[in-house]
């Protein structure tokens, strides 16, 4: 028997929107619009297999299509079956950042911002967007951002966490420099990690089977963060905020405790940094919950989350309509009500600034 | 208060040093730009022997991607785990709540002193 635990506002910053790849054809110039409908999008998969699929399986429209395609059943399900205040809609083309061509990649991902907000951001008042941009080239990125960022339900810029180098060398930067002029976080969401020309999707190289594929993405984000502190992004871009998406959360604080550890006699190669790297993530970072931790002992889950303020930092994530969806009553049941209502909802509200 | 005369003045030469022993304590006296600064011969992190670590300049604060070398002589890098302390201060690169204990310096007819108090515990922070 479960107890009742208060309910609260909620605000979901991850939902896959989906759409069959000719959906944006009408958003798509010459040559592009040929090749999507001849070919599709084409994006680079990462190739690892997995028996349950990507979707869960009540996702599907009762009128057919792809889960997470039809507006109105995503409202039903989702935004009235959990009274989901506001979602944020992440969609999948970050996925084209494992793909080869710059060109096409800022060209399909300027298609899906278009009918992003023509198609989706309407429907529901819950409905805010992420607009996405490919990574190959930044100064294309840049120039997107400056095109659609400043849309009223655009919340914030999405890439992939698969991309050819660590996320905060220098070549990156115009990303972040338009982000934080259009007063917008970058949200950095796994994608094809290993596929097309994004690097191995782990450390050590290229696994056999999904299951490690998906427990190594942290890997990634890893990297990325300390590439994006030691590279002085929050310095050079002091407005700047970044979520973590999708990457796990148990992992902050050894990454703290070793890079402030390594700080401390390694400054003098980042002179930049003018106070404790895990300071930089604490005052610019926000990690998503989705897929939450779920250890044997609920308690060791709390015990980590004091480690990093999780209460400031944390900000709910369900995935719908993907197999590891978090449904929002049944995580996190152990919090305190002050940071169960700051996580679901108030953290979220105050970072894309909703009303 | 006493003051340990130790050394005569040409005994360290402009950006060199001595280590010496004061009431079973090891005090590394550096000269700096005709300055002198004792300090403990302990890192307040792992106690190491840190008068055995190079002194250098360092990186200063700067913009990202800029580097300011500066401070030349006045960084002792402690040998064992590499924390950057500033002779001049005593304290820590990266934390001004952490520092290596000094030692006032007093110069008096070409003889350098030490200042200590009374009752001194190696060590401490």
């Amino acid at each position: 028997m479960e107890t009742k635990v208060e309910t609260y506002k909620i605000i979901d910053v991850d939902v896959h929107n989906e759409q069959d790849d000719r959906a944006l054809l009408p958003y798509l110039e010459e040559p592009w619009r040929s090749r999507v409908a001849a070919s599709g999008i084409g994006y680079a998969g990462s190739g690892y297999y997995s028996p349950i699929g990507v979707m869960k399986k009540d996702s599907i429209p009762p009128g057919g299509g792809k889960a997470g395609s039809d507006p109105d059943f995503m409202i039903k399900q989702l935004i009235e079956g959990y009274d989901v205040e506001y979602a944020v809609l992440t969609g999948v083309v970050y996925n084209i950042s494992s793909t080869h061509d710059p060109d096409y990649a800022a060209a399909i991902c300027s298609a899906y911002n278009d009918y992003l907000i023509n198609e989706w951001l309407g429907k529901h008042k819950a409905f805010k967007g992420a607009m996405v941009v490919a990574t190959q080239d930044p100064l294309l990125a840049a120039r997107e951002i400056d095109r659609v960022g400043g849309h009223p339900d655009i919340v914030e810029v999405m890439i992939s966490s698969a991309a050819r180098s660590p996320l905060g060398q220098r070549h990156y930067h115009p990303i972040y420099e338009a982000a934080e002029r259009n007063g917008l976080p970058v949200a950095i969401h796994p994608g094809a990690e290993g596929g097309g020309s994004s690097t191995a999707p782990t450390a050590a190289g290229y696994p056999a089977r999904y299951i490690e594929w998906h427990t190594c993405l942290s890997q990634m984000f890893m990297a990325h963060l300390v590439s994006m502190v030691c590279e002085g992004i929050f310095v050079k871009f002091p407005k700047l905020k970044v979520v973590l998406v999708e990457g796990g959360v148990a992992w902050l604080p050894a990454l703290m405790w070793r890079l402030d550890k390594n700080y401390k006699a390694l400054r003098s190669t980042v002179p930049w940094l003018k106070k404790m790297p895990s300071q930089y993530i604490r005052e610019h970072c926000y990690l998503s919950t989705q897929p939450i931790e779920e250890p044997d002992h609920p308690q060791h889950l709390i015990d980590l989350f004091n480690m990093i303020d999780a209460e400031n930092i944390l900000l709910y994530s369900s995935d719908y309509p993907h197999w590891d969806f978090d449904s929002p009553h049944h995580i996190l049941r152990g919090l305190k009500p002050e940071a169960r209502r700051k996580i679901f909802y108030e953290n979220a509200k105050q970072l894309y600034r909703l009303d | 208060m006493t003051v340990h005369y130790v050394l005569t003045e040409d005994a360290i030469p402009e950006g060199g040093r001595a280590v010496v022993e004061i009431d079973g304590r090891e005090i590394g006296i550096y000269r700096v730009n005709g300055e002198y600064h004792a300090i403990l011969n302990y890192c307040p992190h792992q106690g190491a022997p840190i008068c055995a670590g190079p002194v250098s300049g360092t990186t200063l604060p700067s913009e990202v991607y800029s580097y300011e070398y500066g401070r030349e002589g006045e960084v002792v890098r402690c040998p064992w785990h590499g924390w950057e302390f500033d002779l001049r201060t005593g304290e820590s690169l990266f934390s001004e709540r952490i520092r290596v204990k000094k030692y006032k310096v007093e110069v008096h007819e070409g003889k350098i002193g030490i200042v200590m108090r009374e009752v001194e515990e190696v060590g401490q922070q």
